[in-house]
């Protein structure tokens, strides 16, 4: 089947099975191996793109049902420099094995484009659909909380960790 | 062997959709998020009929006495559509259901049409008195909730037919409503057990009304008629009276989730709290 959507700005038209899954499609036909896939049950979110802005499992759509739609990766976000939510997740060492980060990365971006001063309780409930096995929620939630910081133009809380600035 | 969807059909209109339903070969797709995993590590072969492109199945509007949610109502669209306080209960379990992700897709037909025993959208409409609305080449027919759920993971939808819309009835508009959910960690659970209630109080805090239903002890969630009777005429104690006896009807299971005590000693607690938190 033919399908046709805008992924990363770009509009994108390929021949695909219909029963390829959006994540396969991205990954396997359009080489954008960032989006990963953990689970296969929509369990685990490290599929986790925007579909037409809203966190979605790339894992349980097909690609013919993504028809239209306008498709964002972590391939997208970066855009010269580092989107606020990637430079939080260096800055504040919001990854161990890097597994879940690109998903963890999406559900943030959706969290913060809906809510640009979230409290700790509503970040972890923004991520809640994302598991991290290394179980780095905690730094997960400050390198959100730098990105919040950043994307509304304050200074971010000051680190934990002594031997940073 | 095929190896490939038989075929995939994605009608935006709701006759042209109940025309290809009619032919009874189609599997229906709505958000998916019951449809994929339970075909995880098999080929995808089925005939699919993708319904979520069909016009005026999505969305929350009032219809003659009732609130008509569409079928392809999110979790999401509940969540953030401005609604009477007896829906708070249902809002509630919106917001517990998988996560983010899952309520931006999941949809409160596939929920109900999927019929686990534990489906977290099943407790809070039976508390309402609901129905849903099915469709077919033949015409429409409403069936109360109760009475469409007919057993473990098994509905009263006929091959062919399509749930359009669930029905709640407005006379619970003002109640006061409420549910609660045991899982073994916060998010991305699925229920030991849950519990939700819809109370309607007189003037001076005396229930009238109270409906309470409890999901995951039973292969198909339940309304505890004895207890709804022995609420009312109480007040805000009324939590009190919340007994074993108002469970006995449930059967609940022993799994890796939980034991049959377990479960049973956490129903007792949760139709006390919800009932409690109803009157707080
Ligand atoms: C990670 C994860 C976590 C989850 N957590 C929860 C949870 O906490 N609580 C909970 O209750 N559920 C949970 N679920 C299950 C699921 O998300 C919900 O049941 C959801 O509401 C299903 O809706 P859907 O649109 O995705 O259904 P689909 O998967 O599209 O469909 C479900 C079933 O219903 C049928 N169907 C769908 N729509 C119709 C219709 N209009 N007419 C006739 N048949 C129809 C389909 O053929 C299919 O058999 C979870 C799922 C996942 C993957």
């Amino acid at each position: 089947m033919q399908v046709s959507m805008t992924v990363n700005g770009r509009t994108r038209t390929a021949d695909v099975e219909a029963r390829t899954l959006l994540v396969h499609y991205l990954r396997e036909q359009l080489n954008l191996t960032g989006t990963h896939v953990g689970c296969e049950t929509s369990y685990c979110g490290a599929c986790t793109v925007l579909v037409d802005g809203k966190a979605t499992k790339s894992c349980t759509v097909l690609a013919v049902q993504a028809e239209g739609a306008d498709v964002t990766t972590v391939e997208g976000l970066a855009n010269g420099e580092l989107h606020p939510v990637q430079e939080g997740f260096w800055e504040r060492h919001g990854l161990q094995c890097g597994f879940c980060t690109p998903g963890m990365i999406m559900s943030a971006v959706a969290l913060l484009n809906e809510n640009d001063n979230p409290s700790e309780d509503e970040i972890r409930h923004g991520i809640e659909g994302n598991l991290c096995r290394c179980t780095g929620y905690h730094n997960i939630v400050r390198s959100i909380e730098y990105a919040a910081a950043t994307m509304r133009g304050e200074d971010p809380p000051a680190s934990q960790w002594k031997d940073e600035s | 062997m095929a190896t490939d969807i038989a075929e995939f059909i994605a009608p935006t209109d709701l006759s042209h959709a109940l025309d290809i339903l009619a032919q009874g070969r189609h599997t229906i797709l709505a958000g998916g998020t019951d449809f994929y995993p339970a075909r995880v590590g098999r080929p995808l072969t089925e005939p699919v009929i993708d319904i979520t492109g069909i016009d005026g199945l999505r969305g929350i509007n009032r219809v003659e006495g009732f609130h008509r949610i569409g079928t392809l109502t999110t979790w999401s669209d509940l969540i953030t559509t401005e609604l009477p306080p007896g829906f708070d209960g249902l809002k509630m379990a919106a917001g517990q259901i998988g996560g983010i992700q899952i309520q931006n897709v999941g949809t409160i037909g596939g929920n109900l049409c999927n019929a686990s025993p534990a489906a977290d959208g099943i407790p809070p409409l039976l508390a309402l008195d609901a129905s849903v609305e099915l469709a077919s080449p033949a015409g429409t027919r409403v069936v109360a909730l109760e009475e469409f759920l007919t057993g473990y993971r098994s509905t009263s939808r006929q091959p062919g037919e399509l749930l359009t819309a669930v029905l709640v009835p407005e006379e619970f508009d003002d109640a006061t409503s409420s549910f609660w959910k045991l899982g073994s960690r916060a998010y991305l659970v699925i229920s030991v057990a849950m519990v939700a209630a819809t109370i309607v109080c007189d003037a001076d805090g005396t229930i009238e009304t109270a409906r309470v239903a409890i999901g995951a002890c039973s292969p198909v969630a339940k309304r505890l008629h004895a207890l709804e009777a022995d609420l009312a005429g109480r007040h805000g104690d009324a939590a009190d009276a919340v007994t074993v006896e108002h469970l006995a009807d449930l059967s609940p299971i022993d799994d890796i989730r939980a034991g049959v005590d377990e479960r049973r000693n956490a129903a007792l607690h949760l139709v006390r709290r919800t009932v409690a938190s109803c009157l707080s």
